[in-house]
């Protein structure tokens, strides 16, 4: 059973979604502080963390931070604000992805669930000499491995596969987040920028994640 | 140009004024002057000169009468000396003599006769002489005197006569040239003139000082009050003195001052309470969503339910929708107080934008449309989604007051401009409630039952995207024959509506009204 931590400190809000994860086939651990939630991650390491803007101790921004400088776990932000301010910055602090309150219960156990989803295939894929092994979950560059999260990894992977084809940042968002409806596309622009902080050896001129003004991103041209 | 300046400027205006007004009063006082000072001058020449010259007239007489008793050459010699005495005289003073015998008298004697080699006899006129010859006296008059080389002198005549004896009556004339008087005239006027173009100098130049320390706290007021008028509600005058102008400051500074804690109050109480409006919204969100999560867990169980508690579950859950519906409404309405509401702007298709909102939002009864749009793309630049939303309003609208007939959406366009009308055949509303229909929570009808899951805020939130647009949105209704609200756009962002391609009034309303 995946494990959950989910970061909260409305105690109500936090006890009725640990009961619908639980419902929907998780382990739920709760914490109520930001502060509190580092001792609780090294000793029992999560695959998600659903975490909170507004929290005690550290607020959540900071949280997801500090999560991302040891861990490549997937991490849904919970945000009280749809204001773009707030949005944009849980995504540069490295969340996945975001649900605004009030949500759909079903909504939220929809989108942890595509997080969690590891599609291991059989295969690697290239983009000019990164290698992506899609077995293993890695990507190489120059033989050394590339630390990315799943979300990166899910995205660079899409691009790979179709090599040539451009995906508008709607196609991203639906294969790469599982959103039914139109959304927030400026999830796509976040990550691709974070993506290419971490591939390309300069983010300005990217080689490998290329954006196609007015209609979204491809893959750099394979070298033979 | 000259006028225009004289129109903008006080202190020009003013100077202008002095300076004219000095000009004439200097040009009075001058003449007045130099009229005075010249006659005075020359009349005083001549008076002194007429009574000098009758005195030697008179003197000669009384020699020229002794000395005829001492025999023809002791009057000789008399006349003589009197005529060469005149001349050196003359030549001191630059007075001329002429004698001349007055004809027809005893011609046994010599006849004497002098005038001076270059003068012209002209210059003394023949009625003068006329006049000197009827007259005992010495009489005397202004003339030119004229030299035969050409020069010519301003001057004056002074005429008498001589008794010769056992010669006969003579005519003497003393000529005075008056160039010297007229000369010191001359400078007398130049030293005036002078003197009165210094003066008007030295009074447009005081004036002008003195307006500009009248004007400057003026014109710095006019100037703090411009940029005031800009918004710049922190720029004060400067005050370097304690008079007059000073007071004018320092009131200026105290209403600016006054007026700036009054803005700074009101914008305070008004972001106090779109802050309080953001605050409640994002508050109530928390225990929304636990809410709904709860009200989702009792529907799922509602198999196992009595049926008015399965019922209730469901109630619940709607209930929840509508109110995360009014939720979000009453953000985006305070972010459109807050002025905080930004416009994401891309190119698009209308007509697709129309389809798709419709098919948004009845998938399965796109039938009860007639959509008429010009068969080729409708490009226009905006925010889809305000747009999207706009249209959902007013298309979602229609389907709550159609009472089931058929609604009409039109898409025209000119060349700047696009409209959308929505049209409904239902309820309508009476023409007097068209300017309230935008207000937020209106109800044409209090007492009509709320059929619609409506916040009452979509129709506000409609305005408020259209008005981010630059763009129009109108209604029309009457009660009965439905409503018509039509949406006009710039198809150029940043552009304004000029022209409306669908009018506001239904075409078909008079054809209803007949029927």
């Amino acid at each position: 059973m995946p494990l959950v931590m989910v970061v909260d400190d409305d105690q109500d809000l936090a006890e009725m979604l640990s009961i619908v994860l639980t419902g929907a086939g998780m382990e739920v651990d709760l914490v109520n502080r930001g502060d509190l939630v580092m001792d609780l991650f090294n000793t029992n390491p999560p695959d998600l963390v659903l975490l909170d803007v507004m929290l005690p101790g550290i607020d959540g921004i900071e949280v997801c931070k500090i999560i991302r400088e040891k861990s490549m776990v997937p991490i849904v932000m919970l945000t009280a604000k749809g204001d773009t301010q707030d949005v944009v910055l849980g995504l540069e602090a490295g969340a996945d992805d975001y649900m605004i309150k009030p949500f759909k219960p079903q909504e939220l156990v929809a989108r942890i669930n595509t997080r969690l989803r590891r599609n291991t295939k059989v295969g690697t894929l290239t983009i000019a000499d990164l290698v992506i092994d899609q077995m293993e979950h890695k990507v190489l560059k120059n033989n050394k491995e590339i630390a990315l999260t799943r979300l990166e990894f899910d995205l660079l992977a899409a691009l790979a596969k179709e090599p040539g084809r451009v995906f508008t940042r709607e196609i991203l968002l639906s294969e790469v987040w599982g959103y039914q409806h139109a959304a927030d596309t400026r999830l796509v622009n976040v990550h691709v920028q974070r993506l290419r902080s971490k591939i390309e050896s300069d983010a300005d001129n990217p080689e490998y994640v290329l954006t196609v003004r007015g209609v979204g991103y491809k893959a750099g041209s394979t070298k033979i | 140009m000259l006028g225009i300046k004289f129109k903008q400027s006080l202190s020009f205006k003013i100077i202008f004024i002095i300076i004219i007004t000095c000009i004439a009063i200097t040009s009075i006082i001058g003449l007045t002057v130099y009229q005075r000072v010249s006659s005075t001058i020359i009349n005083e020449k001549i008076a002194i000169s007429k009574v000098e010259s009758s005195n030697a007239l008179n003197v000669a007489q009384s020699h020229f009468n002794i000395a005829r008793f001492q025999g023809d050459t002791g009057l000789n010699k008399a006349v003589e000396d009197f005529i060469a005495s005149s001349r050196e005289d003359g030549s001191i003073s630059g007075r001329e003599t002429v004698i001349l015998p007055i004809s027809n008298s005893n011609k046994k004697l010599n006849i004497f006769q002098t005038v001076p080699s270059l003068l012209v006899l002209n210059s003394i006129p023949r009625e003068f002489r006329d006049q000197v010859r009827n007259s005992k006296d010495v009489l005397e008059k202004k003339v030119t005197i004229y030299y035969s080389n050409g020069k010519k002198y301003p001057g004056f005549l002074i005429g008498g006569t001589l008794n010769i004896p056992k010669s006969g009556a003579y005519e003497i004339y003393y000529l005075f040239k008056l160039n010297a008087q007229y000369q010191s005239i001359a400078t007398i006027a130049w030293t005036l003139t002078l003197a009165g173009f210094l003066l008007v100098l030295l009074i447009a130049l005081s004036t002008r000082f003195l307006l500009r320390r009248v004007i400057a706290p003026v014109q710095q007021a006019a100037e703090v009050a411009e940029r005031f008028t800009q918004g710049d509600l922190s720029s004060r005058m400067v005050i370097s003195s304690e008079d007059e102008m000073a007071s004018l400051g320092n009131s200026f500074n105290e209403m600016a001052s006054s007026i700036q804690q009054q803005i700074d109050r009101l914008e305070n109480l008004s972001m106090l309470q779109q802050r309080f409006v953001s605050d409640v919204s994002h508050e109530l969100r928390t225990p929304l969503t636990t809410l709904r999560m709860a009200a989702e867990v009792i529907y799922e169980g509602k198999a196992s339910f009595d049926p008015n508690v399965a019922r209730s579950s469901e109630l619940l859950i709607n209930q929840i929708d509508r109110f995360e519906l009014l939720l979000s409404d009453l953000l985006e309405v305070s972010r459109f107080d807050a002025e905080a509401a930004s416009l994401g702007i891309v190119s698009f298709d209308l007509n697709y934008l129309v389809r798709k909102t419709v098919d948004y939002l009845h998938p399965s009864k796109s039938s009860l449309f007639d959509i008429s749009a010009p068969p080729e793309a409708v490009n226009i630049e905006g925010d889809a989604r305000r747009i999207e939303r706009i249209l959902r309003n007013l298309i979602s609208n229609a389907i709550d007051h159609s009472k089931g007939n058929r609604i009409e959406i039109q898409i025209k366009e000119s060349e700047n401009e696009v409209s959308v009308g929505v049209r409904d055949h239902g309820l309508g509303f009476e023409e007097k409630d068209a300017p309230y229909l935008f207000d937020r929570f209106w109800r044409a009808d209090p007492s009509r039952a709320r059929t619609s899951g409506g916040t009452g805020l979509g129709l506000s939130i409609a305005l408020e995207d259209t008005k981010l647009h630059q763009g129009q949105l109108l209604a029309w209704g009457r009660p009965n024959q439905g409503a018509h609200f039509v949406l006009t756009l710039p198809k150029q962002h940043g552009n304004s509506v000029q022209s409306f391609p669908i009018n506001l009034e239904p075409t078909d309303s008079n054809f209803k009204n007949i029927k």
